[in-house]
């Protein structure tokens, strides 16, 4: 096969693959929590769903304003909280997960430069079939 | 004659009646309040010695916790999500307060990382939700002299970022009474409009308590 045509068609299997998978998913009410100045850690939210016909599996999240993102679930059981990673949310068809206060969330380290309410900040959402989106979170109080 | 048995007999039922009623009124204490979620400590516990700093590096004793009402929540300042979430909960607590016009209880931010909670970590991190709250940090043993005293856990869990740890702790938030006595906790779930009413309630029975 001609160098050309292969990069066709490995182009159009992406864009066969690729977009369809991520038009099943939603991303919605992403935010990050403006923290205490000199807070080491904070806190990001965001609802994802599924509107797809397969279970889709969230794996992490990546931004260029973060060393690295975490995904972590606040437990409080017998009075005690406790914070634990999650490696992936599984995401059922047609259900919606929520990181939200209290709950899950996303930790991130704070950038040296420091992040205020209003400030707008770029997260991908890296799924296990390869898919990724992108989603704008504002950063605000809660 | 049987006039007078009438009203000895009559009278023989009521005095005590009355007696029972004026010993109620004049030394019974006053019933408990009703509470919504708080958690009541009758008697109220004394607190043994314990030697810790606020967030400006002044001591901060049992002798810091008198005259005064005050609100402590157990946290630690790499914790983004729940510890942010209880401090925005203390600061509307004391807005309801503010807007009823009622003396506000001090709010202390109580560090369960004290190696990496430093006095001035402490001031920049609870000055953000209100000036007048404490932040309090210590060696960890003189932390333990006090938390163990009031219930409250906490302990070190793996996690967090590079060789970091994350805490495990209460998040309970206790009430000291203007004596510096334990005197209520309030579990979670916390809800801003609860504490403030069951903080009120809980004043109110004190003070007609004294």
């Amino acid at each position: 096969m001609k160098q050309p045509l292969r990069h066709f068609l490995l182009l159009l299997c992406l864009a066969l693959a690729g977009p369809v998978a991520a038009a099943d998913i939603e991303i919605h009410d992403a935010w990050i929590r403006e923290a205490p100045p000199g807070a080491p850690m904070l806190a990001g939210y965001l609802c994802v769903l599924n509107r797809g016909q397969t279970p889709a599996t969230l794996t992490g999240v990546t931004s260029p304003r973060f060393a690295h993102v975490m995904m972590h679930r606040t437990e409080t059981r017998d009075g005690v909280a406790r914070m634990r990673h999650l490696a992936e949310v599984t995401l059922d068809p047609g259900r919606q997960e929520c990181f939200a206060p209290g709950g899950m969330h996303l930790m991130m380290p704070a950038p040296e430069q420091p992040l205020r309410a209003g400030d707008q900040v770029e997260l991908t959402l890296h799924f296990a079939d390869g898919d990724s989106r992108r989603v704008v979170a504002a950063v605000r109080t809660p | 004659m049987m006039k007078i048995n009438v009203t000895t007999r009559v009278a023989r039922r009521i005095i005590p009646v009355l007696a029972a009623l004026w010993l109620l009124a004049s030394c019974g204490a006053p019933q408990p309040p009703q509470l919504e979620g708080a958690t009541l400590l009758q008697p109220d516990r004394r607190l043994a010695e314990f030697s810790l700093v606020d967030h400006h590096g002044e001591a901060f004793t049992q002798d810091a916790l008198k005259g005064h009402w005050s609100l402590a929540f157990f946290g630690y300042t790499h914790c983004p999500d729940v510890c942010p979430n209880a401090l925005g909960m203390l600061k509307r607590v004391q807005s309801l307060l503010e807007a009823r016009g009622e003396p506000l209880p001090r709010v202390l931010f109580v560090s369960v990382d004290p190696e990496r909670d430093t006095p001035q970590t402490l001031a920049a991190y609870v000055g953000y939700f209100h000036p007048s709250f404490v932040g309090i940090t210590g060696q960890d043993a003189q932390l333990q002299r006090l938390t163990r005293q009031l219930g409250i856990l906490y302990g070190r869990a793996p996690g967090g970022e590079g060789d970091g740890y994350l805490v495990d702790h209460s998040a309970a938030i206790i009430l000291f009474n203007p004596e510096g006595h334990y005197q209520a906790l309030f579990n979670v779930p916390h809800d801003p409009q609860r504490i403030a009413r069951d903080f009120l309630a809980i004043r109110d029975w004190y003070e007609a308590s004294r």
